[in-house]
């Protein structure tokens, strides 16, 4: 096999690529938007290229690794690679990316800048899910919060500011913990540092050693993904950004945490994990339905969505929580599967509202009326969310639900509680969700907005959105499909837990 | 003869591809695939009625072979844990089968003409036929998840169906009523799936009751979670076929087009959890608490919703509430153990019960012109009356599906309805006795719907009083007291206003007829009052009704004991029904109380006849010379003027009435109790979350910038400040030094 390096072309090609924006000439948005798609697409499919042609399924181990030694003082490498748990997440990362680049299309102010920033996230994106590096995998996860800082002070709502700053220190407050724990965790034992994720596996520390760290790094993700009760960032996040944004951040940013919670806390530290997940579980349960009420409380239809985004990332947390090889594979089937359809929905509401200029659910009404299409899609990604089956969602859930009640860890009576406080959620999901739609789109309710602009979606908005409704179906359909890819690595990164 | 068993997979995918095609063509190239309409309905019908064929011989071959076909896929393959799709072929699916393709064909017909005019005539159609393939694809199913998956597909589409007309706020919440509701269902349903799994390790029916049978008796400990799980499998049950506490979406699913009623009430939702029972039987039948809850639960609904049914004005919702009452019988039969009769009575009421929908549809689209489109008017009761003049050829279907129903006997119904009495009385004479007082209300109140509808004279001029003048006196004491609508239909957080005209409420639909609906308001409104006559609907409407009516005359002599060739054998057993059913009755114990000989059936039927004529004879001395006051405008309720000394008696039938009319005021209890709960608690985790998390971000935000103010104003660089300080700590520390 000729050897290549794919992974790092594949990191650096958005960003090097996107530095490239502003020698373009300026002659109008129009070329900048098709050098970005073109971009955009051309990563995506080197992407899906390399991993068809150079990565074996069947092989658990970390594939097309990359080692070139950066700084020497404190053996820092430039150490890629890629497993099954890291596969789905860049291929969705490609997919959701190329998407939201799209969907900015209507963006005019500024906007070299704006695709600039796109791609630079598109990078610190597939760094971080193809890092084999402790200090890489921190200073891709920093990388992403610049870009991201950025789209929503520049190209927020009202309230931006508010909601940049808010969202900028929680996550600079977290990644402190995470820094800590980098260091703690690459300065113990040996005398030289040693960051590498291969060796740090077999590290043993001495249990409180462990546990502080594990809750270092809990913290980080917890920001990340949101874990209650530090989620406030997100409605506030979500309600002002842009709908391509939006898109980013609910499709993949989220998604950092709950791969970061995986690919640190369970496969580095599992004896804390192991004391840990029974609190994960529960927080999970209790997150699904605190969720699920506040976003029922919520008049503002984008920070509705926002909760349940809030709400779904419950049932990740309990998988991981389960530690089971299919409770595991439920909560990666649920990050793919929320990321395309909370991405989608995002997406929806950002256009309606566009369209309406208008948030809050009382003003809304009938507006299925000029706009069949819109209507159309939105009930289909709310079914999705509320986990109708044929679609993703339901069969992450139910891949989740197996896994709790086949848990070996829990007791008959937790699990049965754990159970059935989740299954609570799935009769509030529909509640906030059909109610939204019902106050958005039913009814037959006349504005009297100025200059409202009732245009219908038009073809490229389709697109996006049947491109993103054909893997939520087939999913729902062969969720094998997905599921084969990280099957293998699961079961290796389980057999820590329970030796045999 | 095999082979036919291998392509059974075909049968819930055959309508697909229109589905599909009529869906994208309807999302990208609306307005061609629009123009094409009528050529769409074509190929659904067709490929449906191909399903039926399937059907039909897979049903021959269960008749003669008997014998059960699965076969199986593997969806998700995983080293410990697989899910398998599979389809499984035996009596019981069979009979539904047939049952649904054919009314679902029915159905189709009907609707091509019922919503000819409609904006969404090919939305309607995708939705019905996604239906129809979600239902044959949940009688198909050979595992709990897979019943599951098609269990909510069923459900999603009745939320699409009711809410058809998503411009008329009442159907939006009526939908997301539905919806919610069956979710509850749902959830009871997953967890008695994931508990099953749990206990047995296993989703395939015929691995779950082995396990089961054998497991049960063994282990005595742990029968109380078995229990459990068997309760919550129950509720999904509960929630699909519109049982007591969970039957409020069945009537306010009536905001849906007619057709949607009929399929809803027939063949396709409410079905789902009488098969399921049905289907489960093996399982629950070694838990007796549950057997005995069930026929509790079902004893209660049919006669809740016999009474619910007395005094609505509605004629949709008055069927609506029948069904739940005919379903609560089917619920009794099975939690009684006679699996034959709950699905004879499933069987025969479909049809009997698409009938009448199907004939009410008919009513509506007759009066619909006169009376304007709004549901308050074309379908209420009041504003018809003598219509068998007009319409008599529906008028004419409609009482015989009304006889059946109430169990006259040469009609389908009567035959399901008397097994299931005789039965009940063998098990407990206290249900037995509920069960036949049912009866007789039964026949009460759907010939007081058919005398209303078609008896007497037309009162459309009625309507006049029935919308302005609130209090007439006949709308207290015949229909009920007329409540305020918002405490009625203000559903989970609905923000619907209520006072809506009726005007606006349905924009799409009425498009098509827009000349029409004027021209009947001027006639009624105008000053003349001379109006239209209502007509006969259309042929595509009438031929579904006829054939239904064939149905409802001789669908009960599959389930006929013919004794003289049963004499013979020692086995008065020799339906067909129950020979199609034979393998699954191996395993029901089956009490052998069905009609053993003659004499037993027939002081049996005498009795479940008396009390259905004696039901029709009340509703005639009620309603049959009603119309004498109807027609007198200016008159003051003549029955307190003839009846003076029975205004006690009249205080009961207006309570019984109000309670009814109110739907037993269980919407408003849930209303008040599960809405404004969850109201409460979500204001509660709101407050929590904008005062509390939040407040604490932003406390701390707040606090970091008072300090940095604080020290840029210390450190602002003035020097009298300085010294100050400088001096104040000096003292400070001379002072302390010193002393």
């Amino acid at each position: 096999m000729s050897y290549f390096p794919w992974l790092t072309i594949l990191v650096v090609l958005p960003i090097f690529a996107g530095s490239l924006i502003f020698f373009l000439p300026h002659k109008g948005n129009k070329i900048v938007r098709w050098y970005t798609i073109s971009i955009c697409l051309l990563e995506f499919l080197l992407m899906t290229y390399a991993f068809c042609y150079h990565f074996q399924l069947e092989d658990p181990l970390i594939q097309l690794k990359e080692d070139y030694k950066w700084i020497d003082v404190f053996d820092f490498h430039w150490r890629l690679g890629i497993d099954g748990l890291s596969l789905g997440s860049i291929l969705l990362t490609g997919f959701i990316t190329t998407l939201a680049t799209l969907a900015a299309w209507p963006i005019t102010r500024n906007s070299r800048l704006f695709y600039f920033l796109m791609l630079a996230m598109y990078s610190g994106q597939i760094g971080l899910f193809s890092s084999r590096d402790l200090l890489l995998f921190f200073i891709m996860w920093e990388l992403e919060l610049i870009p991201v800082y950025l789209l929503l002070s520049m190209w927020g709502g009202k309230r931006r500011l508010y909601s940049a700053t808010k969202f900028i220190l929680y996550t600079a407050g977290g990644s402190i913990f995470f820094l800590i724990g980098v260091l703690g965790m690459g300065l113990y034992g040996s005398n030289e540092p040693g960051l590498d994720l291969e060796r740090l596996i077999n590290q043993s520390y001495p249990a409180t050693l462990e546990i502080l760290l594990y809750f270092g790094f809990l913290i980080a993700y917890a920001v990340k993904l949101p874990i209650i009760p530090l989620h406030t960032w997100l409605p506030d996040t979500h309600g002002e950004a842009h709908y391509s944004t939006c898109m980013l951040l609910a499709g993949i940013l989220l998604k950092m945490g709950a791969y970061g919670l995986i690919r640190i806390n369970m496969e580095l530290l599992p004896h804390a994990h192991y004391l840990f997940s029974p609190w994960l579980v529960i927080i999970g349960a209790i997150q699904i339905i605190y969720a699920a009420l506040t976003s029922l409380g919520q008049r503002n239809f984008k920070k509705r969505i926002a909760y349940s985004s809030v709400s779904h990332m419950g049932f990740i947390i309990i998988g991981i929580g389960s530690i089971t090889n299919i409770g595991l594979n439920g909560a990666i089937l649920q990050i793919l599967s929320h990321g395309f359809i909370g991405a989608t929905l995002f997406f929806l509401a950002g256009t309606a509202s566009d369209r309406m200029r208008l948030v809050y659910l009382e003003e809304l009404g009938g507006i299925s009326i000029p706009m069949p299409k819109i209507f159309t899609m939105f009930s289909s990604f709310s079914m999705a969310s509320l986990a109708l089956p044929g679609m993703s969602g339901f069969v992450a859930e139910l891949v989740v639900f197996f896994g709790l009640i086949t848990s070996p860890k829990f007791l008959l009576m937790p699990k049965a509680l754990i159970t059935f406080v989740m299954a609570i959620g799935m009769i509030l999901t529909p509640i906030y969700l059909l109610s939204m739609l019902r106050q958005m789109f039913y009814g037959y309710k006349l504005f009297n907005v100025p200059n409202a602009n009732f245009v219908d979606s038009g073809p490229r908005e389709l697109f996006i959105l049947i491109c993103i409704f054909l893997p939520v179906i087939g999913i729902g359909i062969y969720p094998d499909f997905v599921l084969s890819l990280s099957v293998d690595r699961v079961e290796a990164l389980l057999s820590n837990y329970y030796p045999k | 003869m095999e082979h036919t068993y291998q392509y059974a997979w075909v049968i819930p995918l055959l309508p697909l591809p229109v589905i599909m095609s009529m869906g994208f063509g309807l999302i990208l190239i609306p307005t061609a695939t629009k123009n094409l309409r009528r050529i769409w309905a074509f190929p659904s019908v067709l490929l449906l009625s191909i399903a039926m064929v399937f059907s039909v011989q897979l049903s021959i071959q269960q008749i003669n072979g008997s014998s059960i076909y699965q076969y199986l896929w593997s969806w998700t393959v995983n080293n410990d844990f697989s899910l398998e799709f599979g389809y499984l072929i035996d009596p019981l699916t069979s009979i539904m089968l047939i049952l649904i393709t054919t009314v679902g064909i029915l159905v189709l017909i009907y609707s091509d003409g019922y919503m000819s005019h409609d904006e969404g005539y090919l939305r309607f159609f995708v939705y019905i036929s996604f239906f129809n393939t979600s239902m044959l694809g949940l009688v198909t199913s050979s595992n709990l998840i897979q019943i599951y998956f098609f269990w909510e597909l069923v459900g999603m589409c009745s939320y699409l169906l009711i809410g058809f007309w998503f411009t008329r706020p009442i159907a939006a919440s009526a939908c997301q009523k539905a919806f919610v509701t069956n979710r509850v269902g749902d959830f009871g349903l997953l967890l008695g799936i994931l508990g099953f799994f749990w206990i047995t390790g296993s989703l395939e029916f015929r691995d779950l009751f082995q396990i089961a049978n054998n497991w049960i008796p063994n282990n005595g400990i742990n029968s109380l979670l078995t229990t459990l799980c068997a309760f919550l499998l129950f509720l999904g049950a509960v929630a699909k076929s519109a049982q007591f506490p969970l039957h409020v979406w069945l009537p306010d699913a009536m905001e849906g087009p007619t057709p949607i009623s009929a399929l809803i009430h027939a063949a396709t939702m409410v079905a789902a959890g009488i098969f399921l029972l049905a289907r489960l039987l093996p399982l629950f039948i070694s838990l007796p608490l549950i057997m005995s809850f069930i026929s509790l639960v079902g004893t209660i609904t049919l006669f809740l919703g016999a009474t619910l049914a007395l005094a609505q004005r509605d004629i949709k919702r008055s069927l609506a509430y029948s069904t739940m009452s005919q379903l609560g019988y089917m619920m009794l039969a099975l939690g009684i153990g006679s699996y034959q009769a709950a699905l004879f009575h499933l069987i025969t009421h479909a049809y009997s019960k698409a009938l009448l929908f199907l004939g009410s549809g008919s009513v509506i689209h007759s009066m619909e012109p006169l009376v304007g489109y709004s549901p308050d008017k074309s379908q209420n009761m009041v504003l018809m009356g003598g219509l068998r003049k007009y319409i008599p050829i529906t008028r004419t279907t409609f009482l015989w599906g009304t006889l059946s129903l109430c169990g006259i006997p040469p009609l389908a119904c009567f035959w399901s309805k008397d097994e299931i009495l005789s039965n009940s009385w063998l098990y407990s004479p206290f249900f037995g006795i509920i069960a036949s007082f049912t009866a007789g209300l039964t026949a009460f109140y759907m010939f007081r719907i058919y005398l209303l509808t078609f008896g007497g004279y037309l009162r459309v001029h009625f309507q006049n009083y029935s919308s302005t003048k609130e209090s007439s006196l006949y709308s207290i004491s015949l229909w009920g007291k007329r409540i305020p609508k918002g405490v009625n239909r203000d559903f989970v957080l609905s923000t619907t206003k209520s006072g809506v005209s009726f005007f606006s409420q349905n924009i799409p639909k009425i498009q098509g007829n827009t000349r029409n609906r004027i021209g009947s308001f001027t006639t009624s409104f105008g000053a003349k009052n001379t109006f239209a006559y209502p007509h006969e609907t259309g042929n595509t409407m009438l031929f579904p009704l006829l054939i239904l009516l064939l149905f409802t005359l001789f669908i009960g002599f599959i389930g006929i004991s013919f004794d003289n060739g049963g004499m013979d054998n020692g086995i008065a057993e020799l339906t067909i029904l129950s020979k199609w059913l034979t393998p699954s009755k191996n395993f029901t114990q089956e009490s052998s109380n069905s009609f053993v000989n003659s004499y037993e059936f027939i002081t049996n039927a005498i009795s479940s006849v008396t009390l259905a004529i004696f039901g029709l004879f009340i509703a005639y001395i009620f309603y049959g010379s009603a119309y004498s006051f109807f027609q007198n405008l200016d008159l003051i309720n003549s029955f307190v003027k003839r009846n003076p000394k029975k205004e006690f008696l009249d205080q009961v039938k207006k309570n019984i009435y109000s309670w009814s009319y109110n739907r037993g005021y269980i919407d408003i209890f849930y209303t008040r109790v599960f809405t404004l709960g969850i109201r409460g608690l979500t204001e509660l985790t709101e407050f929590f979350d904008k005062g509390v998390i939040d407040g604490i971000t932003n406390g701390v935000g707040l606090a970091s910038f008072c300090i940095g103010e604080e020290i840029k104003y210390v450190g602002g660089g003035r020097i009298s400040s300085y010294l100050f300080f400088f001096l104040c700590y000096v003292s400070v520390f001379l002072f302390f030094f010193l002393s």
